[in-house]
């Protein structure tokens, strides 16, 4: 998940204006609590506050919204726990949250955000069936954990509803499938399952991500595939099944079995450039980093499955008047088609998947969303060369990819023990 | 030093007499011109006030609050410091965690047990920097510029001298490079990063000069001419370091110690850089439950670490009795 929140526009805008306005202008911003500061921050227009995580929150993407919907959006770009918190705790700090479903078992019932009518929400219908049945195409299967369609629907009070309804608890946006990164010269063979995780061969050169709710599913991905327990679901694990993994765990860890744990998207990156690692749990646009430096590195597609995450634009409960129809301009923005073409080249995919192919060029699109050579060199979001003429993306087709979720990222009944005894095996 | 005698001063012009004691009065009360001490030191508290004490007031509130899945509520509950204590199954002889501390205690202990390593490697690698700075360079503009050299690795950012251990102690490092080049080894060894012995290498990198700045200026304030007088009176250079050099120069030990202390208690970045996440520290506790949003606990763990800093803090303060000292 990278971060490029470069401030350069703002420091030249605030450097051209008087110092009376600049102390104004600082002070607004300051009283914001906002980093950014797009050159229409002096406008008289009402803004409007955004969260999110560096995923979606880019001054680019923010920037580009402000200019076309002709009033400032302030984006603040937060690491997943402060956006957590925030979301929860301060939703008067906030008009829209760019959250994640995996949040919403917390959300929802604490009536955070409020309920958004889809009748407002012009692209509704071209939201792909991946969030609205749960299944991209009729043959896919749901996946296990906070899968984005249970976390949809609720009735006009916020309170979830079992199938569709006019209203929504937040709007589809950018999502991914996860997986296993490896380099093929080292491993010596191609990777097609979680279980090779676990693999003698790999011993003292595997790293696992080290965020207790992510890693445990990638983990207990590898544990079942091994053949050694059954979970009902994992991404809903009991103790039992909680104390089983990290009991394994933590017998791989004083065999010497892990070489790290990483923790941001830079550390993945480094473990496989540097050659301590030849595999590991790994986001996708992790992998095109690794190959952007010279390392090859494949992005396995697991047979089991991979695990996905979801992006949505919630709006405050506290959102109201103009602010709130800003909210709503804000958000049926996001599923224009802009956003969704900027996003695919880091990698994600939008839900108005119709959208974003009308605004990428077709080389792109054929590249991200459909799996095939690249036609040409292909740029990054900020027009820097990212992809070579003739690379393929790893892992397949968007619906390859997304018809055989076998997990989603998912906040589990029983977080606190996990993140203890995650903590336990840390410390073992 | 405690004991003051007839004369106040002996130097090179002879016994001065002692200044009378109404001359003394008259200096103390005295004040000078300038800024009423209220004003001094109102910025200071200010700035204490809003960013420490007010903070600290509230993470002490925090830590009684109820945490449930709907949010924070305020309460008063005593949950969470349970949580931290208390193991299911300490008290049962059959269960396998009978006696075992609390997983949030043992981190702490390992915390602890890292923070006291890494001060005594500090003390033997940093002592002999500050004594030699000291005692064996005799112009000042020497010392001066050795002691910067000292300063060189805090030009930069402290995430790049932890980040620059990868070059050299990886598996494609410099070390496993000329191991390999010299036929001493088949293949990289692996025990130099991502290791306990990294780990606690980079933490004597990035904290002894926290430890030599302090136990160098209390050995240059050393009188010379007493050392030169122990000499005259025939004392060995053992003596005159257990006797002179040793307990004057323990201030500056001390409270190199209690930054050095300090700095490594709160430390989570290098466990995750230079020992790949590999080892839990108080302060990486703390930072997973604020990841979930469960501040309460986070708050409980936070005062548990403060609290051991406060002792460690006093424990060395009972040692070494710094006022007396100075």
């Amino acid at each position: 998940m990278t971060a490029k929140n470069g401030n350069k526009k703002s420091t030249g805008a605030l450097l051209k204006i008087s110092r009376r306005k600049f102390m104004g202008t600082a002070a607004g911003i300051a009283a914001a609590g906002g980093i950014t500061g797009f050159p229409n921050i002096v406008q008289a227009a009402d803004p409007i506050r955004s969260i999110g995580l560096g995923v979606s929150i880019i001054n680019e993407i923010q920037g580009k919204a402000a200019k076309d919907l002709g009033f400032p959006v302030r984006g603040q770009a937060l690491g997943y726990g402060a956006l957590f918190g925030k979301t929860l705790n301060q939703n008067d700090q906030y008009e829209v949250s760019e959250c994640y479903f995996d949040m919403f078992d917390v959300m929802v019932p604490s009536k955070v955000f409020q309920p958004i009518d889809t009748t407002r929400i012009r692209d509704w219908d071209k939201v792909s069936n991946l969030t609205k049945t749960g299944k991209l195409t009729p043959g896919s299967q749901i996946g296990q954990g906070d899968a984005p369609f249970h976390k949809l629907w609720v009735d006009e009070n916020g309170a979830p509803t079992k199938g569709p309804s006019r209203y929504i608890s937040a709007v589809p946006g950018w999502h991914n499938a996860d997986s296993l990164g490896y380099n093929p010269k080292e491993t010596k063979r191609s990777i097609d399952s979680w279980a090779e995780l676990f693999s003698s061969d790999f011993k003292g050169r595997v790293a696992l991500l080290n965020v207790p709710q992510i890693g445990a599913m990638d983990a207990a991905m590898g544990v079942e595939a091994l053949g050694l327990i059954k979970f009902g679901d994992k991404g809903d694990m009991t103790r039992k099944e909680i104390d089983v993994l990290v009991d394994f765990l933590t017998k791989k860890k004083k065999e010497g079995h892990f070489r790290a744990f990483w923790e941001t998207f830079g550390q993945s990156v480094n473990l496989m450039v540097s050659g301590e690692v030849v595999l590991q749990s790994m986001w996708s646009p992790a992998v095109t980093a690794v190959n952007a430096e010279g390392v090859p590195c494949i992005y396995a597609s697991p047979k089991e499955g991979m695990r996905g995450w979801h992006g949505a634009l919630a709006i405050s409960a506290k959102a109201s008047g103009k602010q709130l129809d800003q909210a709503y301009e804000y958000v049926n923005w996001w599923l224009d088609g802009w956003a969704g073409a900027f996003v695919a080249r880091q990698g994600y995919y939008m839900s108005t998947t119709a959208n974003t192919k009308k605004s990428l060029p077709a080389d792109e699109w054929d590249f991200w969303y459909e799996g095939k050579p690249a036609a040409k060199e292909l740029p990054d979001p900020f027009g820097t060369p990212l992809v070579a003429k003739g690379a393929v993306r790893d892992g397949g087709s968007y619906e390859q990819r997304f018809k055989n979720i076998a997990v989603w990222n998912s906040i589990m009944s029983e977080n606190d023990y996990l993140v203890k005894r995650w903590t336990e095996f840390l410390t073992a | 030093m405690s004991k003051v005698s007839e004369l106040y001063h002996t130097g090179l012009i002879g016994g001065q007499p002692a200044p009378d004691d109404l001359a003394i009065q008259a200096k103390i009360s005295h004040t000078e011109e300038g800024f009423a001490t209220v004003w001094l030191i109102t910025p200071a508290a200010i700035w204490l006030i809003l960013f420490l004490v007010v903070p600290l007031v509230s993470i002490v509130i925090f830590s009684f609050w109820e945490n449930s899945p709907q949010g924070l509520s305020p309460a008063f509950s005593l949950e969470f410091y349970g949580e931290y204590f208390y193991t299911k199954g300490f008290f049962d002889p059959d269960a396998d965690r009978f006696l075992l501390p609390s997983v949030f205690i043992r981190t702490l202990g390992s915390t602890v047990y890292f923070t006291l390593v890494t001060m005594l490697l500090c003390l033997i690698v940093g002592y002999p920097i500050a004594y030699f700075l000291a005692m064996q360079v005799q112009a000042f503009k020497w010392q001066l510029a050795l002691f910067l050299l000292c300063m060189v690795p805090f030009w930069t950012s402290y995430l790049i001298r932890a980040v620059a251990w990868l070059p050299m102690l990886g598996r494609r490092g410099l070390i496993n490079q000329a191991l390999l080049g010299l036929g001493i080894v088949d293949e990289p060894v692996s025990f130099l990063f991502y290791s306990e012995f990294g780990y606690t290498m980079a933490l004597v990198q990035i904290y002894v000069v926290l430890g030599i700045g302090p136990m160098f200026f209390s050995l240059a304030k050393i009188d010379k001419d007493i050392l030169e007088a122990a000499t005259d009176m025939g004392a060995t250079p053992f003596q005159i370091f257990r006797e002179i050099i040793g307990p004057m120069s323990l201030p500056g030990v001390a409270i190199g110690m209690i930054f050095i202390f300090v700095m490594i208690m709160g430390e989570f970045a290098t466990a995750v850089v230079v020992y790949g996440g590999k080892t839990s520290t108080a302060g990486t506790v703390i930072l997973n439950y604020y990841g979930i949003a469960n501040y309460p606990f986070a708050a409980v763990n936070a005062l548990m670490l403060m609290l051991a800093m406060v002792i460690g803090i006093v424990v060395i303060l009972r040692v070494v009795d710094i006022r007396k000292e100075l």
